[in-house]
């Protein structure tokens, strides 16, 4: 058995490739200026104070430049480990049993219910569809028997329309919250 | 100090009620069933029963959330001996000894060793807070501007710097939740910063939101995303504590709750660090540096007593300075105050009673974490054999449900969506994520301590850098971020060990 892999931020994990931190650098660099621009075109309101230090551009502006020397560290420091140097890239092996389908199937799923269902459907017929989907897509396979299938398909239905049942009456009868 | 005393025993005796026991059993139980599943953190149990206990008394919700803190933080170490996977980031350093042991066999012993080790971990933590949080108080109390500016400063650097991982990232994100903690009126002229006309992002970006989509959804996209785990040791022997590893490994206990302790009340470091830090002490100083990674008792032993240790040392600051000690103490801090409790120095003078109540609390949740220790074994292995397919998308409902309950915007399960999306990407462009939410937790302080400093001394920095407190402050925060500069790092090893080898050299 392949053993799995830990939790990502652990302090032994592999560094990325350096273009990627050059790729993200030149993001935090664009997004530094983007702040300082924007801090710099807001009022100073020195008429009413006489002062600036309470401008309301004052402090992002200084976040904004010091984001701006972070990613040019950043870009310096990647850059010195071999960014720009051609066939150089050390691309990082495909991490086993990562899938980035499962990671979009779940990022869809998840934003059709959040954007999509959340205040358009009642909440516990949202919740129960969202569930239900997310259990059948995730434990759908192509050699499955029909019989074997339709017990998914009846414990998916069963575990979405509990889900919604109980997460309706927890939150409203027991915690006193309101549901979007 | 008698008086004192009587106001613990008094804070004690008003939370032994059936009602108030039932809370904390339930609570402590939900804490570890959080802790012990792959993909649930303490960071994001404690922000969704926050939102989801703000319509009950403020001393039973702040009960809850702190019974679901220490029993989060335990519960990560029954999957790290069982599924070899932390439970929590926490978690990630039991996975070094403690699977070896279960592989041995002796996963019932490793989780003994566990229990032991994080019930006297987060009781010498407690001591720490009882004798501690009253002199930190009285000291920040001649705090000004300038002093609280530097904590603030003090607090991103050391997160960014210790958090785990790449230092420079670290600030990166800490300065980034910073920025983000400008969004929105600002406290002088109350205008509108960053929102471009959108209404909802006047009122700034919640934090309860922020943190439920970083800890939450970016947990929910990561463990979809990554390989399912496995049980892979059923039988278990004896769970109780041998009285014998306790005492054997007395000196590795007190060390790592000194440690796990200091690391809490650092800001923003947390749990993780405390477990890593009092495990490589554990290691340094052992007569058996061999074992560990194998199977060593007293690694484990070091790992959970600094990292339960760090639970009330994370707390010391929250209640002193109104500065989170970890993630999860942010999210206690903001129920906190949500609650009309004002955390910070002013805390003991208008409110004592919450002093006295937490140090309950935590005495309380730490003696239920012992009982659940004890006694529930299989009913953590059979929830830990719920598939993530099923588990994942309740998960993401209850994500959905707390981002919503707080102040009722549907604005705000959009706040957790991008915080999520934006979470995720980040983890995997290794960006710890405890700097960028201390950012958005510090992003006040800071701001309004600059710029009334600034004002007091009519624009001139001297006194951020010549008050006493504030020097020294200043003097370390400027000491880590030249330390994570390799060759200034460098520069600086040589000359302590020119200034140190020649005065060791015979004149």
């Amino acid at each position: 058995m392949s053993e799995p892999e830990a939790q990502s931020v652990l302090p032994n994990e592999a560094p990325l490739p350096p273009r990627v931190d050059l790729v993200t650098a030149a993001v935090f660099f664009a997004v530094g200026i983007a702040i300082v621009y924007a801090s710099w075109r807001m009022p100073t309101f020195y008429e009413q104070l006489q002062q600036t230090y309470t401008a309301p551009g004052l402090v992002p502006a200084l976040y904004g430049i010091v984001i701006v020397l972070l990613a040019i560290w950043l870009a310096a420091r990647a850059i010195g480990s071999g960014a720009l140097r051609r066939g150089d890239e050390r691309m990082r092996a495909p991490r086993e049993g990562y899938s980035n389908l499962r990671l979009a199937l779940a990022t869809a799923l998840c934003l059709a219910f959040a954007v999509g269902m959340v205040g358009r459907l009642t909440f516990w017929l949202a919740t129960a569809i969202f569930v239900f989907l997310f259990i059948l897509l995730f434990e759908w396979r192509k050699d499955q028997p029909w019989r074997e299938r339709a017990i998914r398909i009846a414990s998916a239905a069963l575990i979405g329309g509990g889900t919604g049942a109980a997460v309706v009456l927890v939150f409203t009868r027991l915690f006193l919250v309101r549901l979007p | 100090m008698l008086e004192g005393l009587s106001q613990f025993g008094s804070a004690f005796a008003g939370f032994m009620t059936p009602g108030t026991l039932f809370n904390v059993l339930w609570a402590t139980f939900l804490g570890i069933v959080i802790g012990a599943l792959p993909g649930l953190t303490a960071t994001m149990g404690v922000a969704l029963m926050t939102t989801l206990t703000f319509t009950m008394g403020r001393d039973q919700a702040i009960l809850v959330l702190v019974c679901v803190y220490v029993g989060a933080i335990y519960g990560g170490s029954r999957s790290a001996i069982l599924l070899n996977i932390p439970g929590t980031p926490a978690s990630a350093c039991s996975t070094l000894d403690g699977f070896p042991l279960a592989r041995q066999g002796l996963a019932g012993r490793a989780m003994g060793i566990s229990t032991s080790g994080s019930w006297l971990g987060t009781l010498f933590g407690i001591v720490c807070v009882a004798l501690f949080t009253p002199l930190l108080a009285e000291a920040a109390l001649s705090f000004q501007s300038y002093e609280f500016f530097w904590i603030g400063v003090f607090g991103i650097v050391i997160a960014g710097t210790l958090a785990g991982g790449d230092p420079l990232k670290g600030y990166i994100a800490g300065f980034l939740g910073l920025w983000i903690a400008t969004i929105g009126q600002e406290p002088h002229y109350n205008y509108h910063r960053f929102t471009y006309g959108w209404a909802d992002l006047s009122g700034g970006i919640g934090l309860l939101p922020a943190l439920v989509g970083v800890f939450g959804v970016a947990e929910v996209l990561t463990a979809m995303r990554g390989p399912a785990y496995r049980v892979t040791s059923k039988a278990v022997d004896s769970i109780l504590p041998r009285l014998a590893d306790v005492w054997k490994y007395k000196r590795t206990i007190f060390r790592s709750g000194a440690i796990g302790t200091f690391i809490g009340v650092l800001p923003g470091l947390g749990e993780d660090t405390a477990a890593w830090s009092s495990y490589a002490a554990a290691r340094r100083a052992s007569q058996e540096k061999e074992k560990f990674g194998k199977g060593s008792v007293e690694g484990l032993m070091a790992a959970e007593t600094g990292e339960s240790a760090c639970v009330p040392g994370a707390i010391i600051p929250v209640l002193t300075l109104a500065v989170p000690g970890s993630a999860p103490a942010a999210a206690l801090m903001a129920a906190i105050m949500i609650h009309d409790f004002k955390p910070g120095p002013m805390l003991m003078i208008e409110t004592p009673q919450l002093f006295y109540q937490i140090v309950a609390m935590l005495v309380i949740a730490d003696m239920a974490k012992l009982v659940f220790g004890l006694t529930l074994v299989r009913p953590l292995l059979w929830i830990l054999l719920v598939p993530r397919e099923r588990l994942m998308p309740i998960i993401f409902v209850l994500c959905t449900v707390g981002a919503f309950a707080i102040t009722q915007r549907v604005f705000d399960i959009y706040v957790m969506l991008f915080f999520g999306l934006v979470g995720f990407v980040m983890r995997e462009l290794k960006f710890p994520m405890a700097p960028l939410i201390l950012g958005l937790v510090l992003g006040e302080l800071l701001e309004q301590n600059l710029t009334r400093g600034l004002v007091i001394s009519s624009g001139s920095v001297a006194p951020f850098f010549t008050r006493p407190v504030s020097g020294v402050l200043a003097a370390i925060t400027i000491f880590a971020i030249l330390w994570s500069i390799p060759p200034a790092q460098r520069k600086i090893k040589a000359g302590v060990r020119g200034l140190f080898g020649r005065g060791r050299r015979p004149a």
